[in-house]
């Protein structure tokens, strides 16, 4: 078990260093070894999910090596795995292996073929060793390694000035986040001692950490959730994120590196549960951002961005599922909207390219007759996202939403209720827009309308597979399947009471579906039926629409604040304290040797008397001094 | 009073002169000639340590010959310097020797 | 008094004579007038090393000193110009400036040697004989003997080196 374990990172990074060295002469064949070596990961994790399936309540913990020693500070390189580390490593093994199939396809013919390659090995090393971590430092580790490959592959086409700065973009808003996890590490280590799971929960467990402190920890934490899983108000990076390949938005900003908060938090289970400020703060965030994110998601044109508010919406829901106490639906959910969200960035990238590299939905329309394989993959996605029964994301998000009413949190289960509403309307929207009616493209782009290769649509059609089929495999009865069991070990001491199908679970499950359905009929009467409509109700409420249209201004207002105070500080540094304080006293020290060697010339004045003077003179004083200091 | 007080301090008044004499003369064969009344100066010294306080064995008279010998030669070497000079410049002022200026 | 016979009479009428040539060594505007007080001066100087019981040292003063070092210096007076006019052509114009540092140093000297202690002082007198001398020059010193004369060779062969015209080329 150890080699398995120790192997899933290990391959994929060497994959990349391989890659990266050798990748370009391999030239359109530089995809054989890290695709190889990833499938072969993922092959392991599916491994390791079966060993968490089998040895249920067990944990495997296995230290390979010391990797920091600096007296009373000792971090191991230890590897964690159980029942919600399996989970994980499924999602990302699995989701990853296929997106690098799909981008074989997708990106065949790029000049950096073997860089994204390259890249997505490494990604794949930082998330693998993120989820295996057995401690808060080596899960940073993979925190910090998957925001540099996030950097490293929205920017993938660096030429373009829009990716390289949504690159700059990701990696510094995650970075605020960050500095919220590191000083919640050195609060960790301060009243713990140590930074591993199993010291720093058995410390939490005893009582050790006082609340006050306890509650900061968490908070800190969460900081660091809030910034890698885009949440208000660190969220801005995700839809400048689409810059990049639509494979990257899959992997990293659908299926896995977002996800990397929701577990981190889930994680620190044993802290949180400690909390009950911090708990809160996470529910009211999470649920403010999804609401936050669906009400831009309506007026956003981009087929991509409408996803990624999507996904920031989604985020949002599981960290309030984690909020409100309802772990293991949050889990759950994290589950399925790996494999549904992913399926339908994967389906916007066949959409774009069957389109020619067209994005924008209003140039869209009419392809479900003409792409059929990506519109019935893109549907299943779609209806799970919104939460239709049967389809997984159904039941996860059913649980979620339950659970916040169950738990007497009434107001956020209204609020939630009105976010499913707008995920319907929104996502409908962005299926009849693109497949419905009229195409709208130029005759030229539509000449060439056609599906995509095979290596691209196997992908989609084996993700579309979950995203129908998990709920009714692991979630059903809700609370009660067999997810539940599987990762009760881990949120231990949490007791659900059973669902009732007649009672007020069903009511509950009733009313969301109804909900859904409603919106779907609403984005089918609004985009199908009275096309102008939009438009007009555009027109009676200008504040609400532009409010939405342009993100609520959070963009603009992080330019002039934080940004633009900090370039003009840095202008002012540079013009003055570098220009003229700096520059000045090094010139003006050069200027000193010459002044002083101008002043200084006249001494030298070729007659050897003047010197014999000096010489003498200086003599005497010298005997003088001597006489005085040996005489005293 | 000793005696060798007397003979050092006509040494020290001599040397005096004659540095007064290499500095502020302008002729320069005159500043040879203030630098031959220093070295005599010294000489006196020598010899009269040596007489009154003996030097090793004896070898302080013997360095005051070996003074006069090297004085000799320097001034030869001095004064053919100044010659060769003269012939180009034709003045012994020193005040015009300033080619190294600045 | 130590030191065989002092004669003090005899020291303070050398010692007048010594400094007051030097004194007209350093002060005389016509040079040839300093050449001669210059030459009086080594005589000086050869009586005071006849009183401190050198006598050898007092013959070769005069040899060497008044017999060559005073002839060579008139020659080289002769060759070169006569200055005659103001002041200020004999003095430069650092003069002043060296006079006060001469005398503070001489002041200085003088004080400095009064004040520290010489040591004993016995009554007969240290300065080597002839046959000690000799004795010195040609066993313990041979070899500074030798580069000294190797000095004279080198100074011999410079002044020539510099006091010849260069030949005119046809």
């Amino acid at each position: 078990m150890q080699y398995v374990v120790a192997l899933i990172p290990l391959l994929p990074l060497l994959g990349f260093i391989v890659t990266l060295v050798f990748g370009k002469r391999w030239g359109s064949k530089a995809h054989i070894l890290p695709v190889g070596l990833v499938t072969v990961s993922a092959a392991l994790s599916i491994y390791a999910f079966v060993w968490a399936f089998t040895h249920q309540e067990e944990t495997f913990v296995w230290n390979a090596f010391t990797w920091i020693a600096a007296g009373r500070f000792t971090v191991p390189w230890g590897f964690q795995v159980d029942a919600l580390t399996g989970i994980m490593l499924l999602v990302v093994g699995v989701i990853g292996m296929l997106v690098h199939y799909y981008s074989i396809g997708y990106m065949h013919g790029d000049e950096g073929y073997y860089r994204f390659f390259a890249y997505l090995n490494l990604f794949m090393f930082a998330m693998f060793m993120l989820i295996l971590a057995d401690s808060y430092l080596l899960l940073f580790l993979g925190w910090e390694g998957v925001g540099l490959c996030s950097y490293l592959l929205i920017s993938f086409w660096f030429r373009k000035k829009s990716a390289s700065q949504a690159g700059k973009k990701a990696f510094i808003v995650n970075r605020v986040g960050d500095f919220g996890f590191t000083l919640a590490m050195f609060a960790i280590f301060v009243a713990t001692g140590t930074l591993q799971f199993t010291g720093v929960f058995d410390a939490a467990a005893k009582g050790d950490i006082a609340s006050g402190t306890m509650t900061w920890i968490c908070l800190l934490l969460f900081t660091g959730a809030i910034g890698k899983s885009a949440q208000f108000p660190l969220h801005v990076w995700l839809p400048d994120a689409m810059e990049g390949p639509t494979p990257v938005s899959a992997l990293i900003h659908a299926a896995t590196m977002v996800n990397a908060g929701v577990y981190m938090v889930a994680r620190s289970y044993p802290l949180f549960i400690q909390s009950h400020t911090a708990m809160n703060v996470v529910m009211i965030i999470g649920i403010f951002t999804a609401i936050f994110a669906a009400y831009i998601a309506i007026t956003q044109n981009d087929i991509k961005k409408v996803i990624a508010y999507s996904t920031i919406s989604s985020l949002g829901f599981m960290f309030v599922a984690l909020g409100a106490g309802a772990w293991v639906a949050g889990i759950f959910y994290l589950f399925a909207h790996g494999f549904f969200k992913g399926l339908l960035f994967l389906c916007s990238g066949s959409v774009i390219h069957a389109m020619g590299g067209e994005q924008d939905m209003r140039k869209m329309g009419g392809l479900r007759k003409k792409i059929p394989i990506t519109f019935w993959t893109m549907l299943i996605g779609a209806l799970s996202m919104v939460g239709m029964i049967p389809f997984a994301g159904f039941w996860a998000k059913d649980e979620i939403i339950g659970a916040t009413f169950v738990k007497g949190q009434y107001v956020v289960w209204a609020v939630a209720m009105i976010t499913v509403l707008l995920t319907a309307i929104y996502m409908g929207r962005l299926i009849f827009l693109t497949f419905w009616g009229e195409n709208r493209a130029d005759a030229e782009v539509q000449a060439h309308i056609h599906e995509s290769p095979p290596i691209m649509t196997v992908p989609l059609i084996l993700l579309s597979i979950p995203a129908l089929l998990l709920g009714l495999v692991v979630g059903i009865p809700p609370d009660g399947g067999w997810i539940h069991g599987f990762l009760e070990p881990v949120f231990f001491g949490i007791e659900s009471e059973a669902f009732q199908w007649a009672g007020e679970g069903g009511l509950l499950m009733l009313a969301s579906l109804v909900t859904v359905i409603v919106g779907l009929l609403i984005a089918y009467s609004l985009y199908v039926r009275q096309t102008d409509l939009p438009g007009r109700i555009a027109q009676r409420l200008p504040w609400a629409y532009r409010a939405s249209l342009n993100k609520f201004y959070m963009d603009d207002i992080y330019a002039v604040v934080p940004v633009g105070a900090t370039l003009g500080f840095a202008s002012w540094l540079w013009t003055f304290v570098d220009a003229k304080i700096i520059d000045g006293a090094a010139n003006g020290i050069a200027w000193l040797w010459g002044w002083a060697g101008d002043h200084l010339r006249p001494i030298q004045t070729g007659r050897v008397q003047n010197y014999a003077m000096y010489v003498f003179g200086g003599m005497v004083v010298l005997v003088v001094v001597l006489a005085w200091v040996w005489g005293s | 009073m000793n005696a060798l007080y007397w003979w050092l301090l006509l040494s020290f008044l001599l040397f005096c002169i004659g540095a007064f004499g290499v500095l502020a003369r302008r002729n320069v064969i005159l500043v040879v000639m203030s630098l031959e009344i220093m070295l005599n100066a010294v000489n006196i010294a020598l010899v009269a340590t040596a007489n009154f306080r003996g030097g090793a064995r004896g070898a302080g008279t013997l360095f005051a010959l070996f003074v006069i010998v090297v004085a000799a030669a320097e001034v030869t070497v001095g004064l053919a310097i100044v010659i060769a000079n003269y012939r180009n410049k034709s003045t012994v002022q020193t005040d015009t020797y300033d080619e190294l200026k600045g | 008094m130590p030191g065989g016979d002092f004669h003090p009479w005899f020291f303070v009428i050398v010692a007048a004579w010594i400094l007051v040539c030097g004194l007209g060594v350093v002060l005389f505007k016509r040079i040839m007038y300093s050449a001669v007080s210059m030459v009086f001066c080594f005589l000086g100087v050869a009586f005071a090393y006849a009183l401190l019981n050198a006598p050898l040292v007092a013959i070769i003063q005069i040899l060497v000193y008044v017999g060559a070092i005073s002839i060579v210096i008139i020659f080289a007076i002769m060759l070169t110009e006569v200055q005659s006019g103001k002041m200020s052509l004999f003095f430069n114009r650092q003069s002043a400036a060296a006079a006060v540092v001469a005398l503070v140093g001489a002041a200085v000297l003088a004080i400095v040697a009064l004040s520290s202690d010489i040591g004993h002082i016995g009554s007969e007198s240290l300065t080597p004989g002839l046959r000690q001398l000799s004795r010195l020059i040609f066993d313990r010193y041979v070899f500074p003997f030798e580069l000294v004369s190797l000095v004279l060779v080198a100074a011999m062969i410079g002044a020539i080196v510099l006091a010849t015209r260069e030949k005119e080329r046809p």
